[in-house]
């Protein structure tokens, strides 16, 4: 019983492994869209979460920023940010939506110049590599709030953003635990509604930290 | 040196990653094989590296490359070759690269858990694999190869189980196991260690350079793509505006016509003019370059065409603001408006330095900016988390997601 009061926190980091596939104007990106593995467009939809940031993206995802910043498209750079990855189940409705849009704004304007050489998007995957820490909390919530701040930023992603991934339904493990372990329904509830698109990790970090100050 | 040497410094989640990591591959053999054990960025980058994977308790060799003039000439040719720019290689080219490798493969003890080959010159070791995981660690870039020599090497590239390169854009497609690293500084070497100010005015006094009024640096060779004719127009561009120094600091370029040439336009363009120093360093001049970056207003690297650029690197972490050219890594490290400029023309560099001369304080925000980017993303134990997370990968290579 014990045992199940107490939260470990993992940490992870992602390895990138290159598909030598590059798209140098939208129609090459679409095409290889079409039969890219699913772990690459995982890759690009998600891998912004697990990334440290010296500054925000403008997009959370690279599609989104590789059409903004190198083919100058901001009308479908916004259509691309606004595909929440969080809200499909399976990758390859993640990849038609994105194809659907791409479709869309090719249907109604010209396709953009190509990028200039090395501007390419270049199509990656990545192995995710997760470590236990000898950080536990134990069934004290403050003390769950101390191992939150101290854990790396990966253990945000590893707990709230994989977590929906591995349980296969729209929740996290922070909430699982506070709900089902601390009994903190209310808490849990409040974290469970955040909406993980909308933030990095450090951020997400930042409000699930006050969401819980403001329950302590 | 050891892993704890790095705590305060690196990212402690890279540090109980690499010990999580290193306590499952413990005793095991790692193997590190180049072709020269002092000068270049490979032996630099191995000297910092090899005793750390030591002490975090790998059983761990570093082996050089035995061979003469002839076999580097015919390396130097496919490495130009690789970049887009050698010569033709003859069949006997070809048969004389075959037998320094055979020869050195024959002679060094190959037995190991993880091969780590760099760059062409020993890559045909791979004939001599007896057992464990070799990966090819390229560091140049070879996305715009010589069509024949890259037709040649990659018949050998192939037979690795992986291949590492340090920026997606620099690879070429292969049928291996291909993983990116982006190359890392060490806060703790010579180059990039704290210095107090009292030690680095003495270095610019030593080296002629008056600290009186705001310096310009670009430290590189001097070579057509690091545009040092062109740093000097942005500089006298600027100075219409804002008085300031112009330190050009490089290597000697004695056996190097072409850097030679480069040389002699530099000076030529700079003379009479007090205010530009020209420092020629000899080799090893790492405290000197230290204290040049730390005593430096602004660091310039107007390349046109750069491999990674780590000097951009070394100069973010000394909270330097840094104009550079948009090309080769450089865009992973100048973050625009964030830790310094991406610049495309003399113009463009000449007001990037107008603006920061005159916004001290926004040229200070981005130095600290620049220090974090870099301790986050560029330090060296990022580098060793990196080897064994892809050690890790490429033998348990149906995973996905690896948990250690």
């Amino acid at each position: 019983m014990a045992e199940e009061r107490t939260f470990r926190f993992y940490e992870c980091f992602a390895l990138t492994t290159l598909t030598g596939r590059k798209a140098a104007d939208i129609l090459d990106l679409l095409d290889i869209m079409k039969n890219v593995s699913r772990e690459s467009i995982f890759h690009h939809m998600h891998q912004y979460f697990l990334k440290p940031h010296a500054v925000e993206p403008e997009f959370p995802n690279d599609f989104a920023v590789w059409v903004s910043e190198s083919l100058g498209e901001p009308l479908l750079a916004e259509a691309l940010a606004n595909v929440n990855p969080f809200e499909f189940a399976k990758i390859e409705d993640l990849r038609s939506e994105l194809m659907r849009i791409i479709h869309e704004y090719l249907g109604n304007y010209p396709p953009p110049r190509p990028v200039l050489p090395g501007r390419e998007f270049m199509f990656n995957e990545g192995i995710t590599i997760v470590l236990p820490t000898s950080m536990e909390s134990g069934p004290q919530l403050h003390d769950f709030l101390q191992k939150l701040r101290e854990v790396d930023f990966s253990s945000i992603y590893f707990h709230f953003y994989e977590a929906r991934l591995r349980l296969g339904r729209p929740t996290d493990d922070f909430s699982e635990y506070l709900s089902t372990s601390l009994n903190r329904p209310g808490i849990a509830a409040r974290i469970k509604s955040l909406d993980p698109y909308m933030y990095s990790t450090e951020v997400l970090r930042d409000k699930i930290a006050a969401l819980i100050e403001e329950a302590l | 040196m050891s892993l704890k040497d790095y705590e305060g410094i690196a990212e402690p989640g890279d540090l109980r990653a690499i010990e999580r990591m290193a306590s499952v591959l413990s005793g095991r053999k790692m193997l590190h094989v180049n072709s020269t054990a002092a000068g270049g960025g490979v032996a630099e980058l191995l000297t910092r590296m090899v005793p750390l994977f030591k002490d975090i308790g790998l059983d761990v060799r570093w082996e050089v490359m035995q061979a003469d003039r002839p076999f580097f000439e015919v390396t130097k040719n496919i490495h130009n070759s690789l970049q887009g720019r050698g010569r033709p290689l003859s069949r006997e080219m070809w048969e004389e690269y075959a037998r320094v490798n055979r020869e050195n493969a024959e002679r060094i003890d190959l037995d190991a858990d993880f091969v780590v080959i760099h760059d062409p010159q020993p890559a045909m070791f791979i004939d001599h694999k007896k057992r464990g995981t070799w990966i090819w660690r390229c560091h140049i870039d070879i996305s715009s190869p010589d069509r024949a020599a890259w037709h040649q090497l990659k018949d050998i590239v192939e037979k690795f189980d992986g291949s590492i390169f340090s920026v997606a854009n620099f690879a070429q497609s292969l049928p291996i196991h291909q993983f990116l690293i982006q190359p890392t500084i060490d806060p703790l070497a010579e180059k990039n260690i704290h210095l107090e100010d009292e030690e680095v005015r003495g270095i610019y006094g030593r080296l002629g350079v008056p600290l009186d009024k705001p310096v310009l640096l670009q430290v590189s060779r001097f070579d057509p793509f690091k545009d040092p004719l062109g740093v000097i127009e942005a500089y006298k561009l600027a100075k219409k505006y804002h008085d300031c120094r112009l330190v050009l600091a490089g290597g000697t370029a004695t056996d190097d016509p072409e850097g030679e040439k480069v040389l002699a336009e530099v000076e030529e363009k700079a003379a009479g003019d007090p205010d530009i120093h020209i420092l020629l360093l000899p080799p090893f001049s790492d405290r000197e370059v230290n204290a040049l970056q730390r005593g430096a207003d602004i660091v310039l690297q107007k390349s046109t065409r750069e491999g990674f650029g780590l000097v951009v690197a070394e100069a973010l972490w000394k909270k330097k603001p840094v104009i550079a050219g948009d090309a080769g890594g450089i865009p992973l490290q100048v973050i625009e408006g964030v830790t310094g400029f991406l610049v495309h023309s003399v113009e463009g560099t000449a007001y990037r330095i107008r603006q920061l001369l005159e916004n001290p304080e926004r040229a200070a925000k981005m130095g600290e900016a620049g220090r974090e980017h870099i301790r986050r993303n560029f330090l060296t134990t990022r580098n060793i988390r990196n080897y064994l997370g892809i050690w890790t990968a490429l033998e348990r290579r149906d995973e996905k997601v690896i948990y250690i």
